[in-house]
């Protein structure tokens, strides 16, 4: 299993660990009790989860008129968290399916986290195409089902609904490959519990998995099938979102550059949303040693490289907007005219959020600094949030008729329940990170002797090491007798 | 046949046995032991019936009752038993009749749907016209909250009788002691009418009648008096102009209630013949708005280049000033004359020696198209008897006074002179349709009905007899006027019997009485009244109006009257307050119109908000002593030194509190004058928060949207497609094509049954909205109120956008003078200061390659066979991404439930109001989209009208609300597949254009190029 690794790699788990050092650092949280600030961060999450779900009753109860919306702008700031939470959506797949595919054993130590926050993006995602409905309670109408409506079936001609499709693939598809991926590790827990009921729970979610090699070999394979079903999914829900706007006649809107340029920007995005997530995680929780510098410089190569794509994708929008010389391209959202006009605001954010603060990461000191990813992680958070309202309300403000050129102002349930996506978010993703193994424990430990600091020092010392032995057992009970 | 039948249920009964009897006296044959179970207090408090078998019961009990009360509000509909003879259920009745409430004067076809009126079309038969305030007129029927529903004594409910009684003995009383009674109306123009009053004043010799318009065009009326010797307004017929010189006369909004039809009959680029008009005014009119050439002076000047002008044509000198646009006069004048008889001068200015002069300018050119035999009698107030009679009950010499229709209290300038004297009288009696100030302050109150409720008669002009019928039984408990008049005079006749007896007689000669009815109208031969022509000085009315015109001081203010309000009759109409104004597209509100020039130095500005909505500042206008806040809105094209003021708002008494908006500016309407020297303004402080529907004023150099070419270019055989009416080219197999030769799909045949178009001149369209109204009552659009508006949440599935030109129309203009970037789009999308005008009428264009319709999710919208774009409403979902799509940005959604919802407490929140609701079209509930149907409601009405009747449809007969209440013709629809219909021409004319043609929607919705006449006469 274990493979050889050029020591000149840094290595991937710091500091003289042994499998049960691994199973220990995991569990710990789960077995624990959350400390007070884990509370504190809980209960702040849950207010604003509670105050969003407020603010959708009150829309779901009243109308939409209650946000910003206008005749002429039909969407804002419901589509703009929608794409957002699904661009975040993006970076789980990409590390668990893409990064597996090509043996990156560096995703190890941050997959399962990356793909709970995908999951848990979707789920934000997903509530925004029900409730910016006019009618949510007939939302089951876009689901092409046999019905006595009479002959009614839905349009397959609309982008929306290929969202629906591209939305529920998606996150069932990434669902069953980060639950198959937990089976060993919910397995650990299982045995390593000592309270029946907590026994009880993790032996029904871990379907009971026994640890024999036959459950390896199918898990592997089962990885590897997923992996590879799950990797197109990367490219397909954001170039289908990316279709709600491209397929459309919107000058700024209408644009076939949006496929690639969506799913670069998902990347770019989720990418930034794990470093965010990780680097208050991996000091919550103590994990230091598994998510160590060269996991974050690692991702903020790969934040680099969409940036960039992104931020050519940006330069060609502007360029185009320009060369047509049609008037309707004025004003898209990267243009002159949105660069000098009523939202110049939210065009210039997205330029210093988006496309200069990721420049910083070129430099290697910043790259490696936690503190900076942290910070820039945050800016392109929030520049890629500015991206997708740029698109949509600055687009929709400035239309073909200029009769019909518009403002938006969002409304305090606007605001609130963009604040109840994230409260949502973070409920989740806490109690995720008290009742799940956060990291796949299962996996780090199959590369703890190739990429591990204390075995990799002691090669470079010619120091030999023993051959990790009885690697099947590795999620096994039997992890003490594998101590050294 | 008495009848001795025994009916019996037994043997023994019919024997008369004995058992019978006993039996019936004790039913229960054996004791029911009650006392067993209830009686015996014990065994009672030993039952079994435990506490918790009680809670049980309990709570059984109140299941059982909160089950058996979900059931659905059962609302009965009671059917016919038997059916009137002329109402089939499903089917709509249309009656003639005529609009005359004192400012409004229309021949209508009114629509009735189970005995109630739903809508009030023009009677094209009649040449008749409708205003959006026309159209509006039903709404205002079912206005529950302002009628008046029975007749009052200070404030006590009285009988007919008593009240009859009463009046009558007070009349008798004031005429024994001779004590003077005046009949104080609006304009009536009903002979009838007229002829009852006069009987009136004959059974009450100290009685007067005095003829009252809040809106007056007294001046007008006095200086056709002069020189014609005959009170009443002349005709106009603009049809037949080649120059039309106007003096701030809004002649397409209310001067001499519109002459828009004549007018755009006059200008046709297809038959050659085209007017050439130039507007002098200060305010931004709609006729203005519509002009050749708009010549921007100030009141004062106006006066001035109008004499300058009759100096220039006649030859004369009477004394005036040098103004700004002499030259421009002078052009004018020898325009005018090159016109001769085919030019004709109007003046707007309700003065009698402006109207002189404009008189005699017209007789100096012998023109035509003036016509002083056929007049108008829509508007006979008289100002100076008004003031008159003001004065006379201030010092007691009326004593009694009998009002009909009309609210001096709230539209004199000097109310509270009146209020003061009508304290005074010793009997006041106020006939009114709709509560007021004025009836308020009366004694008596006696609700009379609305037109709609009511038989009459209006003699329009010298030619047209309008008569009025009910369509609706009386709402409330009203009696007509007429009826009061004659009841009071000692007259039995019911005004019914008295109007059919006076047309036939004195008007019908000898035509069927029932056949006019049925018609609305009936045309008399034009009485060639020799006029008598006074000798009048014109000179010295020149002084007169020279010398005034010099005081001139300060700001000069014009008063005018807005499209939707007029003078404000109908201020409680939803509706009508959320009609946006042509011009401005504020709804909800009146403002003090400002030039750019004079808001920059005084510091007034018009900020646009994040949430898209304008603001704006407050400025304290004083005249006379009398001092008005006003927000400000700064108005392009508005003279410098001149502000403009709309009359009709700010009333309040007796109107839902949405409808109290606006500022009353009668009060500053000294002398019924509409323009007023030595006005001050002074910004005050505090935000004005206005409700426009459209915020960026020019086109921003997109002038495929709306394309202006000029009548030489139309007329020239220049190829349209590369001159002035380009459509768009696309490069294909490295040619430029025509955009629509290239198609992604295989087309559909449409050459199978019907396909609609609808044709839109925008020409001949004047912007007057009465088609935004005809839209409103057609469809069920709900009203939103003024906040929403503001917020951009406008219902209307028909607009009207209007653009203002800018200094630099272009992107190629604004960088051939070296801007670029930010400075070039403010170039092109500010309006110039005194910019030109167009308008589009903007509704879903029904496109045959509908964006909306591919984004559906759920397939709501979707393709007619007919061409029409198909809203369905019951399968929306609300995504809005239609709307989003569209780029014509038509689609509406509902925000909120409009209807039934105490937030948005409008007509369709009352059950009175709710009777204007269309029942061919469902009512929107929230969070669905809607649009315009193309009133397919009405398309398939046609053809199940001719399927039923075995024929094929008829040319032109298909309509829809807005093209059958667009009164000059701009918009024409109908089947492009039957090439009789005029709109198959249309389609193919060369002015004809798709808007957005580069997109290749392929609308069903066709434009005609606004031609102007730059070529002057």
């Amino acid at each position: 299993m274990s493979h050889y690794e050029a020591p000149i790699r840094e290595p991937l788990v710091l500091g003289d660990k042994s499998y049960h050092d691994i199973t220990e650092d995991i569990a710990k949280p789960i077995e624990g009790a959350a400390n007070k600030n884990w509370y504190i961060a809980f209960y702040i999450s849950l207010a604003a989860m509670l105050w969003g779900f407020g603010c959708i009753f009150y829309t779901v109860g009243t109308g939409i008129g209650v946000w910003g919306l206008n005749k002429n702008i039909g969407w804002a700031w419901d589509i703009t968290n929608f794409v957002w939470w699904v661009g975040i959506g993006h970076a789980g797949t990409l590390i668990s399916a893409v990064l597996l595919l090509f043996r990156q054993k560096w995703r190890m130590a941050i997959n399962r986290s990356a793909e709970a926050m995908t999951i848990f993006a979707v789920f934000q995602a997903g509530l925004f195409p029900i409730i910016h409905m006019g009618r949510p309670w007939n939302g089951y109408w876009v689901l092409p089902m046999p019905n006595q409506f009479g002959s009614l079936w839905v349009n397959f001609n609309s982008p929306l609904l290929w969202d629906v499709f591209a939305i529920s693939t998606y996150l069932s598809v990434s669902l069953v490959f980060w639950w198959t991926g937990l089976l060993p590790d919910f397995a650990m827990i299982r045995d390593r519990a000592v309270k029946p009921f907590q026994k009880k729970i993790y032996a029904l979610l871990s379907f009971g998995w026994s640890g024999r090699a036959k459950d390896w070999q199918r898990f592997e394979e089962v990885s590897l099938v997923l992996a590879g079903l799950a990797t197109p999914l990367v490219l397909s829900v954001h170039t289908i979102v990316s279709m709600d706007f491209a397929t459309s006649i919107n000058p700024g809107w209408h644009s076939t550059i949006f496929p690639p340029y969506f799913v670069a920007g998902a990347i770019f995005s989720g990418f930034a949303m794990v470093q965010t997530l990780l680097g208050i995680m991996r000091k919550v929780t103590n994990l230091e040693d598994y998510i160590t510098r060269m996991h974050i410089e690692y991702m903020n190569i790969v934040i680099i490289l969409t940036g960039g794509i992104v931020a050519v994708a940006y330069a060609t929008e502007f360029f185009i907007a320009w060369y047509t010389g049609s008037p309707y391209e004025n004003y898209t959202y990267l243009s002159v005219g949105a660069a000098t006009g009523p939202y110049a605001w939210a065009f210039w954010s997205l330029i210093i959020f988006n496309i200069i603060t990721p420049q910083l990461l070129w430099i290697k000191k910043f790259r490696r600094s936690f503190i900076i990813t942290f910070i820039i992680s945050i800016a392109i958070n929030i520049g890629m949030w500015f991206e997708r309202f740029d698109i949509i309300a600055i687009v929709l403000s400035k239309g073909h008729l200029p009769s019909t050129w518009w403002r938006f102002e969002p409304t305090f349930v606007d605001v609130g329940i963009f604040v109840g996506t994230i409260g949502f978010f973070f409920v989740l993703f806490l109690l995720y990170a008290r009742t799940f193994p956060v990291i796949a424990q299962a996996e780090v430990k199959t590369i703890l002797k190739s990429s591990g600091e204390f075995y990799k020092k002691r090669r470079e010392q010619g120091i030999p090491t023993k051959p990790a032995i009885n690697v099947v057992n590795v999620a096994g009970t039997s992890d003490k007798s594998n101590k050294e | 046949m008495a009848s001795d039948k025994k009916y019996w249920q037994s043997v023994e009964e019919l024997k008369g046995s004995s058992i019978v009897e006993t039996l019936s006296e004790n039913e229960f044959v054996e004791e029911i032991p009650t006392d067993q179970f209830l009686g015996d207090k014990e065994t009672l408090e030993n039952s079994s019936t435990s506490r918790r078998d009680f809670l049980k019961y309990v709570g059984f009990t109140t299941a059982a009752a909160s089950l058996a009360a979900c059931e659905g509000p059962v609302r009965k509909s009671i059917p016919y038993v038997v059916k009137p003879d002329d109402v089939t259920l499903g089917v709509a009745d249309w009656y003639a009749t005529s609009m005359a409430d004192g400012y409004d004067f229309a021949n209508v076809l009114v629509k009735t749907r189970e005995g109630r009126p739903i809508q009030i079309m023009p009677n094209k038969e009649a040449n008749g016209t409708t205003s959006a305030r026309v159209q509006a007129a039903v709404l205002s029927l079912y206005d529950e909250k302002l009628r008046l529903k029975e007749p009052t004594k200070g404030g006590e409910a009285i009988s007919w009788a008593d009240a009859d009684k009463e009046v009558k003995a007070k009349l008798s009383e004031l005429k024994e002691a001779n004590k003077s009674v005046v009949l104080l109306t609006g304009s009536m123009a009903s002979p009838s009418t007229d002829k009852i009053i006069e009987g009136f004043i004959a059974a009450n010799p100290n009685a007067k009648h005095v003829v009252y318009d809040a809106v007056s065009e007294s001046g007008a009326a006095d200086a056709f008096m002069a020189m014609y010797g005959k009170r009443a307004l002349p005709n106009y017929h603009l049809d037949k102009a080649k120059t039309i010189v106007s003096f701030g006369a809004d002649f397409l909004g209310d001067f001499h209630g519109g002459l828009e039809k004549s007018y755009v009959a006059g200008r046709k680029s297809e038959t050659g013949h085209m007017s050439y008009h130039v507007q002098v005014e200060s305010n931004m009119s709609l006729t203005g708005a519509n002009s050749d050439k708009r010549v921007v002076v100030k009141p004062s000047d106006q006066v001035f280049a109008l004499l300058n002008l009759y100096n220039a044509v006649t030859g004369a000198n009477v004394p005036s000033k040098a103004t700004s646009v002499d030259s421009t006069v002078k052009k004018l004048a020898s325009d005018l004359k090159k016109s001769g008889s085919k030019g004709v001068v109007l003046t707007g200015l309700n003065d009698k020696n402006a109207q002189l002069i404009a008189l005699a300018i017209n007789k100096a050119l012998n023109s035509e198209i003036i016509d002083i035999n056929n007049t108008l009698n829509i508007r006979q107030g008289n100002d100076a008897e008004v003031s008159q009679l003001i004065s006379d009950m201030k010092s007691g010499k009326v004593a009694g006074l009998i009002s009909y229709n009309v609210d001096p209290i709230y539209s004199l300038s000097n109310s509270s002179d009146f209020s003061e004297g009508l304290k005074k009288l010793e009997l006041s009696v106020a006939l009114s349709t709709e509560n007021n100030e004025t009836v308020n302050a009366s004694n008596f109150v006696l609700p009379t009905p609305h037109f709609l409720e009511s038989w009459g008669d209006a003699q329009f002009d010298s030619v047209t007899y309008g008569l009025m019928q009910p369509t609706i039984q009386p709402l409330f408990n009203t009696r007509q006027v007429q009826d009061a008049l004659l009841n009071w005079s000692g007259d039995a006749t019911k005004y019914y019997d008295y109007l059919k007896s006076f047309a036939t007689t004195n008007i019908l000669g000898g035509s069927s009485w029932n056949k006019a009815l049925h018609n609305g109208f009936f045309t008399k031969e034009v009485v060639n009244s020799e006029a008598n022509l006074a000798e009048v000085s014109i000179s010295d009315a020149a002084a007169k109006l020279s010398s005034s015109a010099k005081k001139a001081s300060g700001f000069e203010l014009n008063l005018y009257t807005k499209t939707g309000l007029g003078d404000g009759k109908q201020a409680n109409n939803p509706w009508l307050q959320e009609f946006p104004d042509p011009i401005t597209r504020a709804s909800w509100d009146n403002y003090l119109m400002m030039s750019m020039a004079d808001a920059r130095e005084l510091g007034f500005s018009n900020p646009v908000k994040d949430n898209g909505a304008i603001d704006g500042d407050y400025a304290k206008v004083s005249v006379n002593g009398k001092e008005v806040v006003v927000p400000v809105m700064v108005q392009p094209g508005q003279a410098i030194g001149s502000v403009g003021l709309a009359l009709g708002y700010g009333k309040t008494f007796g109107l839902n509190e949405e409808m109290q908006v606006g500022v009353n500016a009668y009060p500053l309407y000294t002398n019924g004058n509409n323009i007023q020297y030595g006005v001050t303004v002074e910004k005050v402080s505090g935000t004005h928060k206005f409700a426009c529907t459209q915020v960026q004023k020019t086109i921003a150099g997109r002038h495929d949207i709306l394309k202006v070419a000029s009548l030489k270019q139309v007329t020239s055989n220049a190829d349209p497609k590369h001159t002035w009416n380009k459509p768009a080219f696309v490069s294909y197999d490295h040619n430029e094509v025509e955009a629509k030769t290239i198609d992604l799909w295989d087309e559909h045949n449409r050459e199978i049954g019907h396909h609609f178009n609808l044709s839109i001149d925008l020409t001949s369209c004047t912007g007057c909205g009465a088609c935004v109204v005809a839209c409103h009552a057609e469809n069920n659009v709900p009203v939103v109120g003024k906040k929403e508006v503001r917020v951009g949440r406008d219902m209307h599935w028909l607009r009207i956008d209007r653009y203002y030109s800018s200094e630099i129309a272009t992107r190629e203009e604004a960088k051939a003078q070296g801007l670029s970037g930010g400075d070039l789009y403010k170039a092109i999308e500010t309006e110039a200061e005194n910019p030109e005008v167009t308008f589009q009428p903007m509704m879903c264009q029904h496109c045959n390659h509908a964006p909306c319709e591919t984004v559906c999710p759920v397939a709501a919208t979707s393709h007619g066979r007919q061409g029409q774009n198909q809203m369905a409403y019951n399968r929306c979902v609300g995504t809005r991404y239609c709307a989003n799509n569209c780029p014509y940005r038509v689609r509406r959604f509902n925000w909120f439930n409009y209807s039934n919802n105490n937030e948005f407490d409008f007509n369709m929140n009352n059950e009175y109001g709710k009777m204007v609701l269309n029942p061919d079209v469902v009512v929107r509930s929230r969070g669905v989209m809607e649009k315009c149907s193309m009133c397919i409601q009405m398309t398939q009405a046609t053809i199940l009208k001719a399927k039923k009747e075995g024929r094929a449809v008829n040319t032109d007969e298909f309509e829809t609300a807005c093209s059958s209440a667009c009164t000059t013709g701009a918009m024409v629809f109908g089947d492009i597949n039957n090439k009789e219909d005029k709109v198959a021409a249309l389609v193919e004319d060369k002015k004809a254009y798709g808007v957005l043609d580069y997109l290749q929607t392929k609308p069903n919705v066709i434009y005609q190029v606004k031609v102007k006449n730059t070529n002057e006469a």
